[in-house]
């Protein structure tokens, strides 16, 4: 146990386990808005933050041309190519998020099939997706360039307030704010808040429930997009199994936080960030995922449904 | 894996299928062309790919020179992709035992896959010859997971590495103060194991770490290091995870030295890091087959391999092919035979060093452990460490 890091770099840790644990909480709420509406757990969406980061990468070397030895970029063209590398791999991701419901859930909801048909088609288009990458790419990771030269702001306390993990830290914070206001405010929130309590009175209320549950999806896989952009900008690396560990990390985010909860993705993905930061630091690395586990289930144990509980849809928050 | 790569692959199948059937349509008016396997396992996919992809032109130059010289007995090579991963290896080590064509194995080139192929191979009886395994426990008299009696490795083991590794990290550095990060992989905690005593005698430990392979996120270890004070970071592990880390090294604002041994050393780990790996020192027990070999040579190796410049291990994968080579030579083509030839025999290395191994499958006398460094986005080989 080292606790003097603590005192000397609890600054640094809090900052890197906030911009670490939001990256989870993107990927989580993906996890949470299809839990949220149909009550399953959507595995591939792992796989669709994995072709996120892969979408940025293409989009820096191949469209920009921006070779991983060059010098980072500077004044407007570095805003167009971040801004652009964040939309196509929000879009990417949006779109996959689409197909996947179309083809692993869509056509078994029509049918009534049993709940696990549908997580296994999910957990088959997930293994469909990493091997296909796996082979497509050698297995072999992928450098991402630096576009952004990682400048700080200043440091407080041991902690670095670098450019990168800023603008993860507040892009997320917008994202997550307005997704909240999406949901809550809008007309189509409404129509997913609507199906998440009832899909049958939803029904009867003349909403559709295909485009409603489409449309969720797409949310998830928009949120996705943006954690793939913020990880690419951060660590600037990526590999076919890149989505295995941060969908583990991100699901049991969504868990500790209450599935199908907004606040309980964002909460939790952070509960997990931060957690995984000091245990690292106090225990040790190769304790850390023990930890989180041991955290997970402490809590579990004393609030089944996690710490915020029930369906955020359910609770109008 | 590289174009050329492929090109050579090609050929050298396209060669051995025209030899055979040169051989099938001769064999009634003329003696038949005879054929014997080798294997090459190593990671030729996977994350740590690079350093078997480094290799292999090593083994298929020696079998090109030997096949050559030997027109009526072909050697031919399989590939056997074990990815650096010790589950992969468990899995296809029996499939590669099975063969009874293959006569002997080049590789590992990881020491994790070593450890999980043995039990296959030594129920088969099927001598391995590594060019790059440097694990001391799988030549360790006392590991109850040795590879004792078909393993044997043409290159020091970590035993040397280690003090070399300490030795190159706090050149030029006043009080060193070494922090030890490991991957937790069999080579890399042995590695930082071995590390750890040269260490305390150079200076001192500010602090250990064990990382997990394939992690992403190392931020908090580079808190705990900077909190340390340790000037000079030692790093035992693979290419991909060295990238990450040394990345946030340099991002996180340590200014100290970074050095790492041979599983980093490879030829994609400039692209993976960036600049975050200007000035990383590094070591290998190698020498770069470029500086011993006549030009000549060196062009035929380019000419046979497509490959310009030499990665690391081309030396001792070129070394490894020809102790089972020589044993062709002198008649042997079974296992048992070429395990005889293997545990007795002498053989010349590149370097024109004798190779002979003890009888737990080390070099006898050791070898040389090579100091590199990265600069202007290339590695750079200085000298002996």
């Amino acid at each position: 146990m080292n606790f003097s890091v603590v005192t000397s770099q609890f600054a640094s840790l809090v900052l890197q386990g906030v911009a670490l644990g939001l990256i989870y909480s993107l990927i989580a709420l993906g996890y949470t808005m299809v839990y949220g509406v149909l009550r399953l757990i959507n595995f591939a969406n792992s796989e669709v933050f994995m072709v996120g980061t892969f979408t940025v990468l293409f989009i820096q070397v191949t469209v920009l041309g921006h070779a991983v030895t060059r010098e980072p970029m500077h004044g407007w063209p570095l805003i167009l190519a971040l801004a652009l590398s964040l939309i196509a791999a929000m879009g990417v991701c949006a779109l996959l998020a689409m197909l996947v419901e179309v083809v692993a859930y869509r056509r078994l909801r029509a049918k009534g099939a049993n709940r696990l048909a549908s997580l296994i088609s999910a957990i088959g288009v997930s293994i469909f997706l990493s091997e296909s990458w796996r082979i497509f790419t050698d297995s072999r990771p992928h450098a991402g360039p630096r576009l952004l030269e990682k400048w700080s702001f200043g440091e407080f306390h041991g902690a670095n307030f670098r450019i990168d993990t800023m603008m993860a830290i507040f892009a997320s914070l917008i994202i997550y704010m307005v997704l909240l206001r999406f949901v809550n405010g809008s007309r189509l929130g409404k129509a997913i808040r609507a199906v998440s309590m009832s899909e049958e009175n939803s029904l009867l209320m003349g909403i559709n429930l295909n485009r409603v549950v489409t449309l969720t999806f797409a949310i998830g896989g928009l949120t996705t997009g943006a954690a793939a952009f913020f990880y690419i900008t951060i660590y600037e690396n990526t590999v076919f199994n890149v989505g295995f560990n941060l969908g583990i990390a991100a699901f049991t985010a969504a868990i500790l936080g209450g599935i199908g909860n907004l606040r309980g993705a964002f909460f939790g993905g952070l509960a997990l960030g931060l957690t995984e930061q000091f245990a690292s630091a106090i225990i040790g690395s190769q304790w850390k995922a023990v930890t989180v586990f041991i955290v997970l289930v402490f809590v579990l144990l004393i609030k089944p449904s996690g710490i915020f509980g029930e369906a955020v849809q359910q609770t109008r928050t | 894996m590289n174009k050329n790569l492929k090109r050579v692959l090609a050929v050298a199948i396209a060669s051995g299928l025209a030899l055979g059937t040169v051989g099938t349509t001769q064999a009634s008016a003329k003696k038949k062309v005879r054929t014997v396997t080798l294997a090459f396992q190593g990671p030729l996919t996977g994350p740590d790919a690079q350093l078997g992809q480094d290799q292999l032109p090593g083994a298929l130059f020696a079998i090109a020179e030997y096949n050559a010289k030997n027109p009526k007995r072909q050697v031919l090579l399989v590939k056997a992709d074990s990815q650096c991963d010790g589950t992969v290896a468990a899995n296809l080590a029996p499939g590669v035992a099975n063969d009874k064509k293959i006569v002997g194995v080049i590789g590992t080139s990881c020491s994790g896959e070593a450890r999980n192929s043995f039990p296959a191979y030594i129920a088969a009886g099927l001598p391995m010859v590594s060019p790059s395994a440097t694990a001391v426990g799988l030549t360790d008299p006392k590991a109850a997971d040795r590879g004792f009696p078909i393993f044997h490795r043409v290159l020091a083991n970590d035993k040397f590495q280690a003090p070399a590794l300490v030795k190159v990290g706090a050149k030029g550095v006043t009080s060193p103060k070494f922090y030890i990060v490991d991957d937790q992989t069999t080579y890399g905690a042995g590695l930082a194991e071995y590390a750890k005593p040269h260490a305390k005698k150079a200076g001192s430990i500010a602090g250990t770490e064990s990382v997990p392979k394939g992690t992403a996120d190392y931020s908090s270890v580079t808190s705990k290091i900077k909190a340390s004070g340790a000037n000079i970071v030692l790093y035992a592990g693979y290419t991909a995870d060295a990238a990450k880390f040394f990345k946030s090294l340099r991002d996180g604002g340590y200014k100290g030295v970074i050095a790492a041994g041979d599983g980093v050393n490879t030829s994609d780990f400039p692209s993976l890091v960036g600049s975050a790996g200007e000035g990383v020192r590094l070591v290998a027990p190698d020498v770069p087959f470029d500086l011993l070999v006549s030009a000549e040579k060196l062009a035929a190796f380019t000419k046979t391999t497509g490959v310009k410049i030499p990665g690391l291990y081309v030396t001792s994968t070129y070394d490894a092919a020809n102790v089972f080579l020589s044993c062709f030579d002198k008649k042997k083509y079974n296992r048992p035979g070429i395990q005889n030839c293997i545990t007795n025999g002498t053989f010349d290395g590149v370097s024109g060093s004798k190779i002979k191994f003890d009888r737990y499958g080390d070099i006898i006398g050791g070898a040389p452990v090579g100091e590199f460094l990265v600069k202007d986005g290339v590695i750079g080989y200085i000298g002996i460490a």
